[in-house]
């Protein structure tokens, strides 16, 4: 690999004004740490591991705070598109599940990781197919950029990449909290989209 | 190489036809194939398309019932041989990751055709089509940074380098230059047949592929790009299909075809590292041996002359799938300012190139600018692979 850097989504100079295209990006951010884990070991893996984890809670969290319930409001049939989408995020998340606990070290480590990945894949693809080409399509500019806010909002609860400072903090958080985790940025998106 | 395909014994035709389950093949992993299995799953596509657009064409210039009956026996089968080699592609990859592939075969096959091309007519089109290609590579994979975060050498995995080639906007060139001289086909080294319909068909299935996925791009300059660099593909198709001989006949054509499928097959099985694609591989060459015999057979029947006349004793060497690095920065620092003039190339901006390019650009930058410049933006630098040091070109080396 050369040593060019991808920021992550929300670190690029992109304007963010359209949720679909901040998605996209950090469909390839997840899939950039998955390499990073990969081709990592000892305790750089475990903490890039880590940032992993935590990217995935909150992205997960955010879409389905933000985009399947306007998916499911807005298009024609999204209640099944939506539905079909849960179902492999339950996928992925038992594959997560699966990798809780094993160490990053441990022989069975990379086998379930690349179960996680191959999941975690597929239902991206799948998303940029059957739901965000959809919401693209009915969603107008201001709808599109209120949804890029809230996803934004989402990922300033927790740090998913390495900030100068804050590091140390950020790697106490292990896997343990991400139940945790996941309801903080429930509770953050749904205030950026004025429901608080 | 002992191999002689003329020798050989196929499949029998009529056990050639296969049932779903066999037609449903396991796809390639995205991120953990060897990215020449894909580029050879992406050269036998554009073989096996080309296969049968030739065989319908052919059909529409016979009138006898039964030989058409025959051509369409044969084309069905390399449907389904197209179906079962372009279906090892996966679903998961977007099409701007298949579409890096493609540059990349078209970079690295091009590249090694010119390498081993012994007419110098010829590898000169070669080399002068490779470092288009090889640019619109790098415009692509800035695109993929700026929509997906990915670098292309998660694709290409550092097997070919990524940076400036010819620049694209200089590759929209008079219709009239795009024609050049074809080889003498009593005269030529046999091998130059295949090469020259090995790229056609890789261009072409290049072609099709741009016109009709670019539209399923929703981001402005993702859809602008890919017209422009699909325009150029059509420049290109032009130009390697200008090189072959037309007055090789109907029934000779088809023989080229089937023997080149053969060459091709037996190549890749020769080198291919994943066993189950290595069998698709074996699988298919013994059905173009059988294929081969057929149009052979059609061949003496039609034109009272046989195949061994215009096919070489034979197999050349394999084409192999490998690094060109060197080759290609050689061209780079010698080659990047060639135009095509008539049948011939200049190095200077002729009148008639001027014009298109006024036509075509209206006074504005092309979306293969556009892109570098939205890229810039976003990330304040430009994408490159540059394995082997900095661009041969000085003026191409990144400010």
């Amino acid at each position: 690999m050369s040593d060019i850097h991808t920021p992550q989504a929300g670190d690029d100079r992109a304007p963010d004004v359209d949720v679909v295209a901040l998605l996209m990006r950090q469909h390839g951010d997840i899939r950039n740490l998955f390499d990073e884990v990969e081709q990592s070991s000892g305790e750089e893996r475990r903490d890039a591991f880590r940032r992993l984890v935590r990217l995935l809670a909150v992205h997960e969290t955010a879409e389905e705070e933000v985009v399947h319930p306007f998916a499911r409001r807005a298009l024609p049939g999204g209640e099944g598109v939506v539905k079909d989408r849960l179902a492999e995020e339950k996928e992925a998340k038992e594959s997560l599940a699966a990798l809780d606990g094993t160490d990053t070290d441990d022989p069975q480590f990379l086998p379930r990781l690349r179960e996680l990945r191959t999941a975690v894949q597929e239902h991206a693809r799948a998303e940029e197919r059957y739901e965000f080409s959809h919401i693209r399509r009915h969603a107008d500019v201001t709808t599109l950029a209120s949804m890029a806010r809230a996803v934004k909002a989402a990922e300033a609860v927790a740090p998913t990449h390495p900030h100068p400072g804050v590091e140390s903090a950020a790697a106490n958080l292990a896997l343990g909290p991400v139940a945790a985790l996941m309801d903080r940025t429930k509770d953050v998106v749904r205030k950026a989209m004025g429901k608080g | 190489m002992s191999f002689n395909p003329l020798e050989q014994r196929g499949i029998p035709l009529d056990r050639q036809v296969r049932n779903w389950r066999e037609l449903n093949v396991e796809p390639i992993d995205p991120d953990r194939c060897d990215p020449y299995t894909r580029c050879r799953v992406i050269t036998m596509n554009g073989i096996e398309v080309e296969a049968i657009l030739f065989s319908h064409q052919l059909a529409r210039h016979t009138a006898d019932p039964e030989i058409k009956r025959q051509l369409a026996r044969v084309r069905y089968i390399e449907a389904q041989q197209q179906k079962v080699v372009n279906w090892l592609l996966p679903g998961v990859s977007s099409v701007l990751e298949t579409t890096i592939a493609y540059e990349q075969v078209a970079v690295d096959l091009t590249a090694w055709v010119a390498r081993m091309e012994p007419d110098p007519y010829l590898q000169q089109a070669y080399q002068f089509g490779v470092l288009e290609d090889f640019d619109h590579l790098y415009r692509y994979a800035n695109l993929y940074e700026m929509i997906e975060h990915r670098k292309a050498e998660s694709i290409v995995d550092n097997l070919t380098e990524v940076m400036p080639g010819r620049p694209t906007r200089f590759h929209h060139r008079d219709a009239y230059d795009n024609v050049r001289d074809p080889y003498d086909r009593h005269a030529v080294n046999p091998l130059s047949k295949l090469h020259a319909l090995t790229i056609m068909s890789a261009e072409q299935q290049t072609m099709n592929f741009y016109m009709n996925t670019g539209p399923t791009y929703m981001e402005p300059i993702a859809r602008q790009l890919y017209q422009e660099i699909g325009l150029i593909e059509e420049e290109h198709v032009t130009h390697y299909e200008s090189l072959v001989d037309p007055g090789e006949t109907w029934w000779e054509q088809l023989v080229n075809h089937e023997y080149n499928e053969c060459y091709l097959y037996y190549s890749f099985m020769e080198q291919e590292s994943d066993p189950k694609v290595k069998a698709i591989w074996e699988l298919h060459l013994n059905m173009e041996l059988e294929h081969l015999r057929v149009a052979c057979d059609l061949m003496r029947r039609h034109d009272g002359r046989e195949p061994q006349e215009v096919l070489a004793p034979e197999l050349p060497n394999v084409l192999t799938f490998e690094p060109n690095k060197q080759y290609l920065r050689e061209l780079l620092a010698t080659q990047m300012d060639l135009t095509t003039l008539g049948a011939g190339y200049v190095r200077e901006a002729h009148e008639r190139f001027e014009k298109m390019q006024e036509q075509i650009h209206g006074g504005e930058a092309p979306p293969s600018d556009r892109v570098m410049a939205g890229h810039d933006e976003m990330f304040g630098r430009e994408y490159r692979v540059q394995s082997e040091g900095e661009h041969p070109d000085p003026a191409m080396r990144e400010k």
